[in-house]
């Protein structure tokens, strides 16, 4: 059969990204040096500390999750079923408060409140001295990962919402049932695999959220599995690697049992046959619309206008503490941060060159991947598809460990060691990102005729010039639509490059993070701005991008979550 | 003969700052220093060295010594030199054949014990840890013992020995210092007091007035003082315990050339002088303190074994992780 070797080639990248990692991770807690020692690595995932972690790790994970569902069920039934104006803004903002970096975010809350906020030092209304910052601790990260997952939660429903035939609404409709009730006893009983699918999906997120519990948990000794992880391997080092690998083990089981959960419940769950028209809004409400838009651009003021806002006065007072007033007004710290840091003007340099390298890698491989697994291996590509969903689904430290454990020591052969170079980082992005610039070409793959192919197969064309020339620029929009999306996640990534970063590699998160970690608050905020401001330029140029192609309809359907 | 020697020292002097111009290359500098102050130290050696191209890593001591302890595995340490905490975690590098001697240094001018006698590393300051206050609070802390009172139930924050060489030693000073040793830290504990990151959070925490007390390395408050937050740094009357910030250059140093030189400026007249602008007790005797601080005698610094500091360096670590629950 020809084209065997790209076959094999797609079949090796998806082993050497997945089981590679997750291997040597169990084999250094089950096994360290080949010896079996399981009961080493039970007695440290049953230790105290750990145990405390992992309690912390379910109940924010789960309260959290459930925060996300409560918030992103209403705005998706709200804007699917209602005539509400705004729907697209509402949406891209929505959506865009998710595609902050977590750290990002939980700083940005953390210095809403409390009596150190710059915002209500600056209105009058802080709190008294000594007081609490209500944001620290396991409140605090409940309320802002459930807030920073909602968006997930959201993105699921109003996939499925499109997907119900509108012929059942106008049924209802004929037969006199409201509004209400068409929501309430036909559409919400059809979207409960859904609901319950989106409700694990968070919940998956919170397990590995790492960012958010590092921010708001870690200064009050509020420890989760990630952030103990982290902790443990950042003080210690190298040395106590092995007991962490069972706790490494322990947030990938939690993890992938949600996933895998998520993936039983969300399958056949597509009612809607292929020439139904899909749902549109039909419930039009009179007077109250006014209200309810009111209270939709409160909701978005709130989970991303706000802490926009109390960053940015962070970042313009000269130190933490200071309210903000004409006379305390300063650009130092901006200055600070792009002209004398060198550090951080390097993190800027690398984290684009990491996100732009790992992007434009990506987009290329999934071309020739996303073809693979369309026409010569439908039936392994399930098996394939989920090995490479892995590295993305754990959390992010336990890729670092694993990848730690594969790189630190020299490699055989060549002699050298990939640790303490950009290419450890480089492969943890590739590793982590490639289902997702994988999904869009995939998308429309599926999507495309056999005919063109066949036609230039019988004119001689070999698998490669025909990969070249018709494949490939078919396929060229979906691929640059993951490519983009790749970048903007690799941006202002922290889970990973926290544990693998060395001298000159920093990226942009690991920056914002140490320099949080070293009291240098407004410093910290002043990063956060230019992240924000990176963040949002990225959206915008993918969105236009993205709308362009839309308008040629070369991109497959809900391929972009704000595009749903 | 004292000219003659004068003379020897002049031309063992002159060496260095003949060849300034050719020092060159990259130099990689670990270090504790807080961001902005790392930045302001290799500026300054820059300014002097402009063929040296300077990159630094910052992190708490533990935290830094994690990193090269995991580059040492993979055999290539990154660092040419580092600037850490504490001497204490210095003499272990030392004791392992990690540091490189510098023959050359001149430490003159430096009493004995601020540097390593076979000159592999060196004090570069003299950085102690006492007790910051927010100046809204009525209660005014004077010694250690006030903050395991019940008027500051929930109001004190440290440093945790995880994130900080300075709090590490800390703890090894106070427990060998204080009656009952940890039971003072159990006394914090049952207290309410908090142990979460580093000095860095202390001060914004107090600072911010989340706490209203906090236990803290003595140039953050001050300088944050004079800046206009709302912060007061207290001598407690038991004594300091102190660090002095040492700085060595690493055997496997790619660049020894510069790394030395980045030493030899540290312990210039100039370097030190950048100490005391930057808000520190510099290390050298005749460089001036700087505001807000009390004259050089008046600090009273207690006692500590460095030995015995090194031995049970993993076991105070877990001791305060394990009774501070991290």
């Amino acid at each position: 059969m020809k084209g065997e070797g790209l076959t094999v080639l797609a079949i090796l990248i998806a082993s050497a990204f997945a089981i590679l990692p997750v291997g040597r991770l169990a084999l250094a807690a089950f096994a360290p040096g080949g010896v079996p020692a399981v009961q080493a690595a039970i007695d440290q995932i049953m230790s105290r500390a750990s145990l405390r972690a992992t309690l912390a790790t379910l109940d924010t994970a789960a309260v959290s999750s459930a925060i996300a569902l409560i918030l992103g069920v209403s705005l998706a039934f709200v804007l699917s079923v209602t005539n509400v104006r705004g729907r697209q803004p509402l949406t891209f903002l929505f959506v865009l408060s998710m595609l902050i970096s977590p750290q990002v975010v939980a700083v940005a809350f953390m210095g809403l409140v409390g009596p150190a906020s710059p915002l209500l030092n600056t209105l009058g209304l802080a709190p008294e001295p000594g007081s609490v910052n209500p944001l620290l601790g396991r409140s605090g990260v409940i309320l802002v990962m459930g807030l920073h997952h909602a968006p997930l939660v959201f993105i699921v429903l109003t996939t499925g919402l499109k997907r119900v035939p509108r012929s059942l609404v106008e049924a209802a409709r004929i037969d006199r049932a409201s509004p209400f009730m068409i929501a309430w006893s036909i559409l919400l009983p059809l979207m409960r695999p859904h609901l319950v699918g989106a409700a694990v999906l968070a919940f998956v997120a919170g397990v590995g959220n790492f960012g958010i519990p590092a921010v708001l948990g870690l200064p009050v000794n509020f420890v989760t599995l990630p952030t103990l992880i982290y902790r443990r391997l950042s003080s210690f080092g190298p040395t106590i690697i092995g007991d962490i690998a069972a706790l490494g083990i322990l947030v990938a089981l939690i993890a992938s049992l949600g996933v895998l959960a998520s993936r039983m419940i969300m399958r056949n769950t597509d009612i809607r046959l292929e020439d139904d028209a899909p749902l549109e809004p039909f419930w039009r409400i009179g007077r109250l619309r006014l209200l309810l838009e009111g209270l939709l651009w409160l909701l978005i003021g709130g989970v991303l206008v706000l802490p926009v806002v109390s960053l940015a006065v962070a970042a313009l007072v000269p130190s933490y503490g200071v309210p903000l007033s004409l006379s305390t007004i300063t650009l130092d710290n901006f200055a600070e941060v792009v002209l004398r840091q060198e550090t951080t003007v390097r993190a800027f340099g690398n984290s684009i060159i990491f996100a732009a390298g790992s992007a434009l890698a990506l987009a290329c491989l999934s071309i020739p991947m996303a073809y693979v697994l369309t026409r010569r291996r439908p039936r392994t590509s399930q098996v394939v598809l989920a090995l490479i969903e892995m590295p993305y689904a754990l959390p992010g430290v336990v890729l670092a460990i694993a990848l730690i454990l594969l790189f630190l020591r020299p490699l055989p052969l060549v002699g050298f060691s990939l640790y303490a170079t950009p290419w450890i980082i480089l492969l943890g992005y590739l590793a982590r990102f490639l289902p997702v610039a994988l999904k869009p070409t995939l998308a429309a793959m599926r999507q495309l005729d056999l005919a063109q192919e066949e036609a230039a197969a019988l004119d001689g064309a070999r698998l490669v010039q025909r990969l070249g020339d018709i494949i490939a620029p078919m396929l060229f929009p979906a691929a640059a639509a993951g490519g983009l999306l790749v970048f903007l996640l690799a941006f202002s990534e922290l889970t990973v490059s926290a544990l693998l970063w060395s001298a000159g590699t920093e990226t942009v998160g690991v920056v914002l993070f140490s320099l949080e970690e070293a009291g240098l608050a407004s410093q910290a905020a002043a990063v956060g701005v230019i992240t924000i401001v990176g963040v949002i330029t990225i959206v915008v140029v993918t969105v236009a991008m993205l709308a362009l192609d839309a308008l040629k309809s070369y991109l497959p359907e809900g391929v972009l979550p704000w595009r749903v | 003969m004292k000219r003659l020697a004068l003379a020897i020292f002049a031309a063992a002097l002159f060496p260095t700052a003949g060849f300034a111009q050719h020092v060159s290359g990259k130099l990689v500098l670990y270090t504790s220093q807080p961001n902005t102050d790392a930045q302001q130290t290799v500026d300054a050696f820059k300014a002097k060295y402009p063929q040296v191209e300077v990159s630094f890593v910052r992190g708490g001591t533990p935290r830094i010594m994690a990193k090269l302890r995991a580059e040492f595995e993979a055999g290539q340490p990154q660092a040419d030199v580092l600037l850490i905490a504490d001497s204490v975690t210095m003499e272990g590098l030392k004791n392992e054949g990690r540091l490189m001697v510098h023959e050359g240094a001149d430490v003159a001018a430096y009493p004995a014990g601020t540097h390593d006698l076979q000159k592999q590393w060196f004090a570069t300051k003299l950085i102690t840890t006492g007790i910051v206050y927010n100046t809204k609070t009525s209660f005014k802390p004077t010694s250690w013992a006030d903050l395991v009172k019940p008027e500051l139930k929930g109001q004190v924050v440290m440093p945790s020995p995880l994130n900080s060489g300075a709090a590490l030693i800390h703890a090894a000073t106070l427990t060998g210092n204080l009656e009952g040793g940890w039971k003072y830290y159990e006394a914090l504990r049952d207290n309410g007091a908090m142990a979460g990151g580093g000095n860095g959070d202390v001060l914004k925490s107090v600072s911010g007035g989340e706490k209203l007390f906090g236990v803290i390395v003595d140039y953050m408050p001050i300088r944050e003082k004079a800046k206009g937050a709302p912060v007061e740094f207290v001598f407690p009357k038991e004594g300091v315990s102190a660090v002095s910030e040492p700085v060595a250059t690493l055997k496997t140093a790619r660049n020894p050339e510069a790394s030395k030189a980045f030493v030899d400026f540290l312990l210039s007249r100039e370097g030190q002088e950048l100490a005391l602008k930057q808000g520190y007790i510099a290390a050298h005797p005749d460089v001036a303190l700087p505001a807000g601080y009390p004259s050089r005698e008046q600090i009273k610094i207690m006692p500590f074994d460095a030995a015995k500091a090194l031995a049970d360096e993993t076991k105070n670590k877990m001791t305060f992780a394990d009774i501070f629950g991290q």
